[in-house]
């Protein structure tokens, strides 16, 4: 297969997925498998992309030129490659528990769920492989539009001020400041392709470069920078499919993909152009992933619980990025992928608990693992990679941060970032060893069949996903290393 | 056997495109009502859309000398003219199409004014553009505004609220009259002619008076053009008026009137004596407007209201392009023109196939019972947003960069925040089509003439959806702005 194909297809992929399932909706077996095949299909698509990239090949489609020099452009290159594999592996384990969850929480409207997760899968491999700032804001617009559906699924009043909050705040950031540092960026270069190396490398002086930097971090609000985080937490009343979804595989990982897209290719070597801003921001993002793990852990409900504990992962993700160096933009694609792991993993496993047991206050998990031992145990070892437990991949992706804030000169960062992962064994730590340890309850099933395989699988499976990191990160630096050097 | 008369009808396009309308308003005062009179008045717009399309064509992508026009004294048509006219004659002829769904809401004996009167409307203001002097512009303008103002007239046999919107425009329209006469007589005694080519290179003696006689016939033409603050008038007569008004005034007359503010500008801003001043006013004007406009599109509650709020803060951006002066800056209102006439045709045409009421509560649900309606207006709501891909976001886009090429960054960020207040005002009419549930069914009409309604919502759609491959609309531009410096230097 051509690797040009490859890239359409698995553009494509994700809309035709959507058809699918609303065209076979019934019965619903035909649309659960449908869905799950898809799925399946758009995941060995990525890898075939990964493999493509490892040889040496690359490939771009351009689908419109609704401007002079800009594109609507897509390229496969190592990091776009590396984020859609994960986003599509983990999508696949994501298909089939959601098969489980609408099915043990008779989900309404399970078809239009999975189309409208589909469309955002869609919209998320736009981002990943999105070859200028033009496709790249394009592919943001699209996924914002196509997640708000997912917000405000549940129809009620909360879903739709939730729904409402999210597209207000996705939005208004995207078109009030990344929309103006993208025009400005034309204007300075000339062009929006990514590149290597950066297209404002050596055009701009520090008072520009510090600007726009403020206006693309804040401008891509799916990396959930204070005080662009409302959606995130307003969207965590969404159904656990939807939540999975937005918290692991499109929405949040979206905006480190834009980030590190934006540091990488727009920025390179001017980021040390805007180092008052980045500094600026670093700390910003170091005190809000501390507030967010202490508010984290006043939070009993589950869900509110965890989306603040992705808030302070993402913002790991800005640390990395804004060190300005090659081994914190390594450290950064590592956060993302280990926080999409670990991320998913959690959310499925809170979603196998609510369908099963009714359960959503970190208080009832007390000793559910004993009487759910694969559920709770996966729960727990994506916790362990969320704290930064070894062999964990939380552990080599805070590694790497502290790493290289170190080398950076900014100690100050790498302690932010140890505190913030004390707090994150705060929150998440005695939840885990009190699902696992505590008395078993009596009475702990809704349901007298328990889980299903199609829900406790996944879990599983998201698990041991937390631990390929472990033998696969200098495989990985070698891979992503055309990122942030520049072609000859 | 056609094809002489195809080509001597293409030798004197820029007679038939005023004339034709006019033959067929006259004519549908003789005819029977009914059916017939309205496939007259489909037949002369039709006709004069395409030939506006094809000498357009012609002149700015195929290279043909303007010479060529040189039949009649309506001559040497500039760069404004050229680009705007197609627009203003394709969106009477939609409007006209899908004015066979409409005849309805008219009785027999009205149903043929109304047709007229439309025709009229499109004839005006593409004689407003063609004219070559003050005198042809203000008979024009003002025949065409009087037009407009019947046709909502004619609306108050179903809703007597037509009558005050009517007598609104009249008011509006008198004003914009006294006003455009005072301004014209200072323009004229200024420069010492009429010719509006005269005022480029004219020797202003004294400029005060030159400066005043311009903003005045800019400020007359912003009442019609209803750009805020001047634009009092037009909530009411669109929210007033029959879905045939209200797509003739939302997207017609808005057009019409833009463009022959814009070509009154692109006369104006070369001038020595008076450029820097006109430039600085039509900033003003157009800054007051996106902001005025934009909140008032926020706030508004009914849905014809909202199209004619979202259009002034459309307009506002439109003049900030304008008031640059630069070749950049007219391509870029240029575009944006013909993003307001996109957007404002999408949503009327979909409200009016939609066949519901006018408040916001119409829309909720209808993404499913009205499938085409619905995709038609989230195209438009889409474009006021200023989404990428889409005819809104490409004049955004070339307004911005030709404010930051001119170190206009207020002007850029003003731009940014009307694109901001799209997405509320815009994202509210999507929420309400695909994600809230009606609270009646829908009654439906099983009229088969709603079909002539499809034009429309395939125009707008595509008016819309050009944004994706814009090549073709940005050489037009950026062609009839080269025209207009070329003519000015």
């Amino acid at each position: 297969m051509r690797v040009e194909i490859a890239l359409l297809a698995i553009l494509a992929a994700p809309l035709l997925q959507a058809l699918a399932v609303l065209a076979f909706s019934r019965p619903p077996g035909l649309r659960d498998t449908v869905n799950v095949v898809f799925a399946a299909a758009i995941a060995g698509l990525a890898l075939f992309l990964v493999g493509a990239v490892s040889g040496g090949h690359g490939a771009r489609v351009v689908l419109a030129r609704p401007l002079p020099n800009i594109d609507l452009a897509f390229a496969v290159e190592p990091l776009g490659a590396l984020m859609a594999a994960v986003i599509a592996g983990l999508g696949v384990l994501h298909a089939v528990h959601t098969t489980g969850i609408v099915r043990a929480m008779q989900e309404k409207g399970p078809a239009r769920l999975m189309a409208f997760l589909a469309l955002s899968t869609a919209a998320t491999m736009a981002v990943a492989f999105s070859a200028n700032l033009f496709s790249l804001f394009v592919a943001y617009q699209a996924l914002t539009l196509t997640a708000f559906p997912l917000v405000a699924h549940r129809g009620d009043a909360d879903a739709a001020r939730a729904a409402r909050v999210f597209l207000a705040t996705l939005l208004a950031s995207s078109i009030g400041l990344f929309l103006p540092a993208m025009v400005w960026t034309y204007s300075v270069a000339g062009a929006l392709d990514f590149q290597a190396g950066g297209v404002l490398a050596g055009r701009v002086d520090a008072l520009t470069a510090n600007v726009l930097l403020a206006l693309f971090v804040f401008g891509l609000a799916m990396a959930a920078m204070p005080p662009m985080h409302r959606w995130l937490t307003a969207a965590s009343s969404a159904p656990f499919p939807a939540l999975v979804s937005i918290q692991a595989l499109t929405v949040l990982p979206a905006g480190g993909i834009g980030l590190l897209k934006v540091a990488a290719f727009v920025f390179g070597p001017a980021l040390h152009d805007a180092a008052i801003a980045a500094r600026a921001i670093i700390a910003l993002a170091g005190i809000g992933m501390c507030v967010a793990a202490m508010i984290a852990l006043s939070k009993q409900d589950l869900r509110e619980r965890l989306a603040y504990s992705c808030m302070a992962q993402s913002l790991a993700v800005v640390v990395g990025v804004l060190l300005a160096l090659p081994a914190g933009l390594f450290a950064a694609a590592l956060q993302v992928v280990a926080t999409s792991c670990a991320v998913a993993t959690l959310m499925m496993a809170a979603g196998t608990v609510a369908a099963v047991t009714g359960r959503h206050n970190a208080m009832d998990y007390e000793g559910l693992g004993r009487v759910m031992p694969w559920t709770l145990a996966g729960f727990a070892l994506a916790c362990a990679s969320m704290i930064g437990m070894p062999p964990f991949s939380g552990a080599w992706a805070k590694l790497w941060l502290i790493t290289a804030s170190a080398g950076a000169g900014m100690l100050w960062a790498a302690v932010l970032l140890g505190l913030a992962a004390a707090l994150t064994f705060a929150h998440l730590g005695p939840l885990a060893a009190n699902a696992l340890s505590g008395p078993a309850p009596t009475d702990a099933f809704k349901r007298p069949d328990g889980a299903s395989i199609l829900l406790v699988a996944p879990v599983v499976l998201g698990a041991a996903a937390t631990l390929w990191l472990l033998v696969l990160a200098n495989p990985l630096a070698l891979f992503l290393s055309p990122v942030w050097t520049p072609r000859p | 056997m056609i094809a002489p008369y195809l080509e001597l009808a293409r030798a004197h396009a820029l007679v038939l495109v005023v004339a034709a309308p006019l033959c067929g308003a006259a004519l549908l005062l003789v005819l029977p009502s009914g059916r017939l009179g309205w496939l007259v008045a489909v037949a002369a717009a039709v006709g004069a859309a395409a030939l506006a399309c094809d000498f357009s064509a012609r002149a700015l992508l195929g290279g043909a000398p303007l010479g060529i026009f040189s039949v009649t004294p309506i001559d040497r048509p500039d760069g404004v003219a050229l680009f705007a006219i197609p627009i203003v004659t394709c969106a009477s002829a939609v409007a006209l199409i899908a004015a066979g769904a409409q005849l309805r809401d008219y009785n027999a004996r009205a149903a043929p004014f109304a047709l007229a009167l439309t025709l009229c409307v499109g004839a005006g203001w593409t004689g407003a553009l063609l004219a070559r002097d003050f005198t042809g512009l203000f008979l024009a303008g003002e025949a065409a505004w009087l037009a407009a103002t019947g046709l909502v007239a004619l609306g108050a046999e179903k809703d007597r609220g037509g009558l005050n919107a009517a007598l609104r425009m009249l008011v509006a329209g008198g004003m914009s009259a006294a006003l455009m006469l005072l301004g014209i007589g200072l323009i004229v005694r200024s420069i010492g002619s009429v010719d509006l080519a005269a005022l480029p290179i004219a020797q202003i003696a004294a400029s005060g008076p030159a400066s005043a006689g311009a903003g005045l016939i800019l400020l007359a033409l912003a009442l019609k053009a209803s750009l805020a603050p001047f634009h009092l008038w037009s909530g009411a007569a669109q929210g007033r008026a029959s879905a045939l008004g209200a797509i003739v005034i939302g997207a017609v007359g808005a057009a019409g009137a833009l463009a022959v503010m814009t070509r009154m500008a692109a006369f104006a801003i070369p001038a020595p004596a008076i450029g820097g001043g006109v430039s600085a006013a039509l900033a003003g004007m157009g800054a007051a407007s996106v902001v005025i406009g934009s909140l008032q599109a926020i706030g508004a509650g009914n849905l014809r209201r909202l199209v004619a709020y979202a259009g002034a803060a459309q307009a506002g951006i439109v003049l900030l392009g304008v008031a640059l002066g630069s070749p950049a800056g007219f391509a870029a209102a240029l575009i944006q023109l013909g993003a307001l006439a996109a957007a404002a045709m999408a949503v009327l045409a979909g409200l009016a196939a939609a066949g519901g009421g006018a408040a916001l509560g119409a829309l909720d649900g209808l993404g499913r019972r009205a499938p085409l309606s619905s995709l038609a207006i989230t195209a438009g709501a889409l474009s006021l947003m200023g989404a990428p891909l889409t005819i809104g976001f490409l004049g955004r886009w070339r307004v911005i960069e030709a404010a930051l090429g001119a170190g206009w960054w207020w002007a850029a960020g003003a731009v940014i925040g009307a694109s901001l207040a799209g997405v509320f005002y815009g994202g509210r009419l999507i929420e309400r089509l695909y994600f809230r549930r009606a609270a009646s069914a829908l009654e439906g009409r099983r009229d088969p003439w709603r079909l002539a309604l499809a034009p429309a919502l395939a125009a707008g759609i595509l008016g819309i959806a050009i944004g994706v491959a814009p090549g073709v609309l940005l050489l037009a531009a950026d062609a009839a702005a080269s025209q207009l410096a070329g003519e000015a230097s």
